[in-house]
């Protein structure tokens, strides 16, 4: 369990998350919103990443009463992209953590594709290659909530059906996981649930069948958003105003 | 393996050190008697040889752990351990102790000390202004460089005032092992030793610090004051040496570089050692060649280190690119 209580963040003068409560199950959960709506300062808030006002708790536990040499087991945050000095391996990454569950981190290298990257430079690599040792990495430990940041915005569609599977999976397991992207293909096609930010605040939070819903989605991302089922398989495309 | 070869460079580079000088000696023997010089008390060539042999194995050490935890924390290949301004508010203080009457105590006292401050104090500036502007990485840089070009600039009024000293200012700056008592070495060696300890202890701060500040966190540390902690090591280490032998460039930038290149990874647990005997070696084996190459006259180590370094890594960058392509 997840529980999130009026959490706000500012950075410096300006107020990127202004007070969001929610709560959440064992479930695979799309966090979307336009670019800035603050779905990173989010996540890594509830991962202790940044200061926050409000409450965190994990599983009933308050998120600033655990040590924080511990914080792993309870939540991770996997982030889209990092700036490493030149010269660090793929390898050096994922052995960088020493929470990390070895015999774990050995089957996401195999299943993200990663073991052929190990001996590689990070600024080698391509970003979709970059996001899969990210992953590989993160999900490596066995932190009770996962919140992953972009992981499909450079993955390749097989891998992002590959990382989707995955996330699926861990959530069947037990765990909370929270997906931040805006490929509403295939994100939708997988989550239980959608939260959607808005100017840093929830706009929507919702089951999946509620969640999407066309007038809220345009409204969400200021397009007209249409929802498409082919072969029930859920794409939500925006719609270009007729011109003329 | 690879640490095994660069442990034989260094006893190789210690030994010659050893044997060349003014006049070409038996090492072995030079060491003999240096120790029987130290332990009697008695001063002679080969205590004079031993003690800066010393002293280039400890500062070539220092600079290269000075220059890996700046690279690190900074995030910046192009780090070295005076990044931060000390050099340069050491070269301020060191200006301003000649206009002190010129005495031994001046010389081997007031100096050295002043230099030392000097660069503390630069750095300490450094990073009152990074941490006002977020102690990120490029922060750091930013206000390192400010610092150093204002403590350089100012110390060039003085210098032009008095400008009959300027020669001994030059040589200062100059950097060399010359002058050396066993004093300096053992303090250095004393720093190095508690800093090395601490890097090793921090390995994984260190291997999430060269990644992501988000791997800091993940850590449960602050990257913010971990930088803190680990610049402030690299920060007296390099006034250390900068007070003692003035200032001695490339060493500190280059070392961490070899060391990367030749394993092909990044990761603290084999840099740290690596990094520190490819320094020792390095200074020990220029120093040599500063001694004889315009035999029987000595030039500053510091001239040599990078006219040999400097090709060397390019040499090493150039070549592993072309063997990482096959």
């Amino acid at each position: 369990m997840l529980g999130v209580e009026n959490l706000s963040v500012a950075y410096g003068k300006v107020n990127v998350i202004k007070g969001v409560s929610f709560e959440l199950r064992p479930s695979l959960v799309a966090l979307i919103g336009p670019n800035g709506s603050g779905k990173t300062t989010l996540l890594k808030a509830i991962a202790g990443m940044v200061p926050y006002s409000g409450e965190v708790l994990i599983d009933g536990i308050n998120l600033r009463r655990i040590r924080v040499d511990r914080r792993t087991e309870y939540v991770t945050y996997v982030p889209p992209t990092i700036s490493a000095l030149p010269d660090m391996t793929i390898g050096d990454l994922l052995l960088s953590d020493s929470s990390a569950d070895v015999a774990l981190l050995e089957r996401y290298v195999r299943i993200f594709g990663v073991e052929r990257l190990l001996f590689r430079r990070i600024w080698e690599v391509s970003s979709g290659e970059l996001e899969r040792a990210l992953l590989a990495r993160g999900l490596a430990r066995r932190s009770k909530v996962l919140l992953v940041d972009e992981p499909l915005s450079y993955t390749d569609v097989r891998y992002q059906l590959v990382v989707m599977r995955c996330l699926r999976r861990l959530a069947n397991e037990g765990r909370v996981v929270v997906v931040a992207s805006n490929q509403l293909n295939p994100l939708l096609n997988y989550v239980d649930r959608v939260l959607a930010l808005k100017d840093g605040k929830l706009f929507i939070n919702a089951p999946l069948k509620t969640g999407v819903d066309e007038d809220k989605l345009s409204e969400l991302y200021g397009v007209k958003m249409k929802v498409i089922t082919i072969d029930n398989i859920v794409d939500v495309v925006p719609v270009e105003e007729a011109r003329g | 393996m690879v640490l095994l070869i660069a442990l034989l460079i260094l006893a190789l580079s210690f030994m010659a050190q050893l044997a060349f000088g003014a006049v070409m000696l038996n090492p072995l023997q030079v060491l003999r008697d240096g120790l029987r010089e130290i332990f009697t008390a008695t001063t002679g060539i080969a205590r004079y040889r031993l003690e800066r042999a010393l002293a280039g194995v400890v500062v070539g050490a220092s600079l290269a752990l000075s220059g890996y935890l700046i690279q690190t924390t900074t995030r910046n290949p192009l780090g070295d351990p005076y990044l931060l301004g000390i050099s340069s508010g050491a070269l301020f203080a060191v200006v301003l102790t000649f206009a002190l009457p010129a005495s031994a105590i001046t010389l081997f006292v007031v100096r050295p000390f002043a230099a030392l401050i000097g660069g503390i104090i630069a750095y300490l500036l450094t990073l009152l202004i990074a941490s006002k502007a977020g102690m990120t990485p490029t922060s750091i840089v930013l206000s390192g460089v400010a610092v150093g070009t204002f403590f350089y600039s100012a110390s060039l009024f003085p210098q032009y005032f008095i400008l009959r000293d300027i020669h001994k200012v030059f040589a200062w700056s100059m950097g060399s092992l010359v002058v050396v008592n066993l004093n300096k070495p053992i303090a250095i060696a004393l720093v190095l030793t508690a800093c090395t300890i601490y890097s090793c202890v921090s390995r994984n701060v260190l291997n999430a610090l060269s990644i992501s500040d988000d791997f800091v966190r993940d850590l449960g540390r602050d990257p913010s004051r971990e930088r803190v902690i680990l610049t402030a090591m690299a920060a007296v280490l390099a006034s250390f040496c900068v007070a003692y032998f003035g200032v001695i460039g490339f060493v500190g930038l280059a070392s961490p570089h070899f060391a990367r290149r030749l394993l092909g990874s990044g990761d603290a647990r084999y840099i740290i050692p690596l990094s520190l005997v490819f320094g020792a070696s390095m200074l020990s084996l220029t120093d040599v060649v500063a001694k004889i190459v315009f035999y029987p006259i000595e030039v500053p180590v510091n001239v040599i280190v990078s006219l040999v370094g400097a090709p060397t890594l390019a040499a090493i960058m150039v070549g592993m690119r072309r063997h990482a392509r096959g």
